[in-house]
């Protein structure tokens, strides 16, 4: 109990502070606002507000955990949904490292079985492997390899939108979740009637879905004044799009192909790595693709399949496809880090700290029991790992713990 | 833009009558709907009433006749299809003429083309990269809204060449691309809420264009789901979904809405499937019956939701992976349709 109240009275802290800026979303008036708030612990939506003052007036009343607005702009934001009057929405991409593979395993992870109590480290099986349950209690971890796998798949994403989308890189925001995670949002004109099977394909093309690989390369079909019949394993790779990402993403393959990625891929001759250079010049470059022996357009096309896998980008499906979605807002507190949600220039994406520039507590102490945590960085300072004793934290490190149910407040 | 603009000429007009100019001729003409009563508009009436029959039986539109006949029965023609009152023959008609002028886009050069598209205010560029033998660049804004419905994968965005927002295309590819639009434009003109007093000759024309329908739609009778679930024909997605919904195991938002509306739309009565998902960890009753009402249409805005289509359980990572029957459907309902055809048809008679 001390410790929600502890929560509480920090995000009242953070949200009351007079020089706090909370940079208002666009058009904001058009938008649908929600929130979770923390006394009454539950979801609040359909609010709408006419301007920032009036929101930051709500924040600092109502104290929420999470405070989330809709991408969709509507003439009646206040409205139920079905009498809303849809205008368009923002395009928006969420990649969180529970949809991505990362090679920390999600160790900081854990579970616990609803039903029997077993707990266990790692991914959350299906079913508990004592009782056979399948409601579990989980505690994750935004862990450094988690985010930066994460960033990652966000570089390849803004990559994308700026060359192959063209949308100007003011057009293209970036935000650190939060949490686990980024968020992209476009919120240029001309995507914003977009309609969800649109979006699908805006999905599709990103995530590399549907991509034919070396066999129908749709486009070319022949043109009139060419009409030079081509034989099927024959045409080169154009320098845009996918084109370009599967063929850079090939040569940089082959260069550096083992023995073992050759098996990885799928493929049982090294025949590849005898002739780099004219598998590189005649199958790559040319488009003669079983022009080298030992190497047929099926290796190809296993390469291909694995370069794809590479380039791609794994963002959440649902949340780019949905009209009405509800994200958080830039510039406010994660109920389950304490940390912001925080807008910076997509350029800045590799050298982006979210352990220091998304912390919102910058002064105090509190004490707290912790029960578990795993080692962290916050604000240049590595704390932890802990398990089982009370620790006197930096406020930030404090209230992180607190939210993810990893410490209780000691003492007030 | 880089327009030199084309000024659309009556052979255009004839052609493409569905272009906004029509719009202007037919001012200068001042044809009023009572004089089409009037025996000299009759080669107009005539040509019209060809215009819709033949989509409905061949989805063609005819003979192209002398401009002053032929572009003003295009006008005419869509009131003629009003008048019938009849979704298909709306449907037919507008892709009838959306096909015809799809095969004559094909002869035009590229500056007529771009004229057209500027009709359908695209943001459209002739390309000048020689490195790409195509000859349009194409917003992919107005690629998406014209290629989403179309399933060949080859008009999949992500097997285009898209660099800086623009989609390559070829000329067929666009001419194809326009049909979509045509179609678009003239079911949006059909689309009329408030219906004139139709003239006689138009009402007797309608009947008779009707009656031609109803026999058409005869042959391709669209048939209803037995009342009887038959599990066995389920496609592979829906049967996991069912599989891991009845052993309780968690199921994506996607997947329990597809599997909602798939078992409501086949029929399965709401208190059924509200029974399926007792078993779930974090079952709540009244929420389940809620949702589940809201999809069958009982709730809410009133429409009956459609399990989604095959493309889209892919995208959203629910399909499973496909059986022989699967490629060649598109939406897993047809593909109970036809196992349970299937195996009507198979099951010994007595």
């Amino acid at each position: 109990m001390a410790s929600r109240e502890f929560i509480y009275e920090k995000f009242a802290d953070y949200y009351s502070n007079s020089s706090l800026n909370v940079p208002p979303p666009t058009l904001m008036a058009q938008r649908e606002f929600g929130f979770f708030l923390l006394k009454e612990r539950a979801m609040v939506r359909h609010k709408s507000f006419m301007g920032i003052k009036d929101l930051r007036r709500f924040l600092s009343d109502t104290v929420p955990s999470d405070v989330y607005h809709s991408c969709a702009y509507y003439e009646n934001p206040s409205f139920e949904m079905d009498k809303k009057g849809w205008l368009g929405a923002d395009l928006v991409f969420d990649i969180d490292a529970d949809h991505i593979p990362t090679s920390c395993n999600k160790i900081h992870d854990e579970w616990t079985c609803g039903k029997c109590g077993f707990a266990g480290k790692g991914i959350t099986p299906e079913t508990c492997p004592v009782c056979g349950g399948v409601k579990f209690d989980t505690k994750t971890w935004p862990c450094e390899l988690c985010l930066n796998s994460a960033k990652e798949e966000t570089v390849k994403l803004v990559d994308m939108l700026e060359k192959d989308f063209g949308f100007a890189s003011k057009e293209i925001r970036v935000f650190f979740s939060g949490h686990r995670g980024y968020h992209v949002q476009v919120e240029a004109e001309a995507v914003r009637t977009l309609d969800a099977m649109a979006r699908k394909e805006v999905v599709d093309y990103v995530s590399g879905l549907g991509l034919a690989l070396l066999e129908e390369q749709a486009p070319e079909k022949p043109v009139a004044g060419k009409r030079r019949r081509r034989g099927s394993s024959v045409f080169s790779l154009h320098d845009f799009g996918w084109n370009k990402r599967l063929k850079a993403g090939m040569q940089k393959f082959i260069l550096n192909a083992t023995r073992d990625d050759l098996r990885t891929v799928g493929l049982r001759s090294y025949a590849l790595l005898q002739n780099r250079e004219a598998v590189l010049s005649r199958c790559l470059e040319e488009g003669r693709w079983n022009s080298v022996k030992g190497v047929s357009v099926e290796t190809w096309r296993r390469i291909a399949r694995h370069v794809k896998e590479l380039e791609s980008a794994k963002i959440d499906t649902v949340v780019t496809t949905d009209l009405h979605r509800l994200i958080r807002m830039n510039g406010t507190l994660h109920g389950k880090t304490g940390l912001l949600k925080k807008e910076f220039p997509a350029e800045r994406l590799t050298s982006f700290d979210p352990f220091v520039e998304a912390v919102a507590f910058k002064g105090g102490t509190a004490k707290v029991s912790i029960s578990d945590a795993p080692e962290f960085r916050l604000s240049g300072k590595v704390f932890g790992p802990y398990k089982n004793e009370v620790v006197e934290l930096p406020m930030a490190a404090a209230v992180l713990l607190v939210c993810k149910g990893r410490a209780e407040v000691a003492e007030k | 833009m880089q327009m030199e603009t084309v000024i659309f000429t009556e052979n255009d007009l004839a052609k493409y009558p569905f272009l906004k100019d029509t719009a202007e001729y037919m001012k200068k003409l001042g044809l009023k709907i009572e004089e089409l009563e009037n025996p000299e508009m009759a080669p107009i009436l005539d040509r019209a009433q060809e215009r819709v029959k033949e989509a409905i039986l061949s989805l063609g539109v005819g003979k192209k006749r002398e401009n002053h006949v032929e572009i003003p029965s295009f006008p005419v023609a869509i009131m003629l299809a009003i008048a019938t009152k009849n979704s298909f023959i709306k449907k037919r008609y507008a892709l009838a003429e959306a096909k015809q002028a799809f095969s004559d886009m094909q002869f035009e050069n590229n500056e007529r083309i771009m004229a057209i598209a500027a009709d359908f205010d695209w943001n459209i560029a002739l390309n000048r990269d020689l490195t790409v033998p195509l000859e349009f660049a194409l917003s992919f804004i107005d690629y998406l809204r014209n290629t989403t419905h179309l399933r060949d994968k080859n008009w999949k965005l992500v097997n285009r060449l898209l660099a800086n927002g623009k989609v390559y295309l070829n000329k067929h590819d666009v001419a194809r691309l326009l049909q979509e639009e045509v179609q678009h434009r003239i079911e949006k003109k059909l689309e009329a809420k408030e219906l004139p007093n139709f003239p006689e000759k138009i009402t007797v024309m309608a009947e008779h264009l009707l009656e031609l329908a109803r026999e058409k739609i005869g042959k391709q009778e669209m048939e209803g789901f037995p009342k009887v679930v038959s599990q066995s024909a389920f496609p592979p997605c829906i049967v996991a979904l069912y599989e891991a919904a009845s052993k309780g195991r968690h199921l994506s938002h996607v997947g329990r809405f597809t599997l909602t509306a798939f078992l409501v739309n086949i029929g399965m009565p709401p208190e059924k499937v509200t029974e399926l998902f007792k078993s779930f960890s974090d079952y709540n009753e009244r929420l389940t019956r809620y949702q589940i009402e809201h999809i069958a249409g009982e709730r809410g805005s009133r429409t009956q939701y459609t399990s989604p289509q095959c493309s889209t359980l892919q995208t959203h990572a629910v399909c499973t992976g496909s059986d022989a029957l699967c490629r060649r459907v598109h939406h897993p309902l047809t593909y109970y349709r036809i196992k349970l055809r299937q195996r009507t048809n198979e099951s010994p008679k007595k």
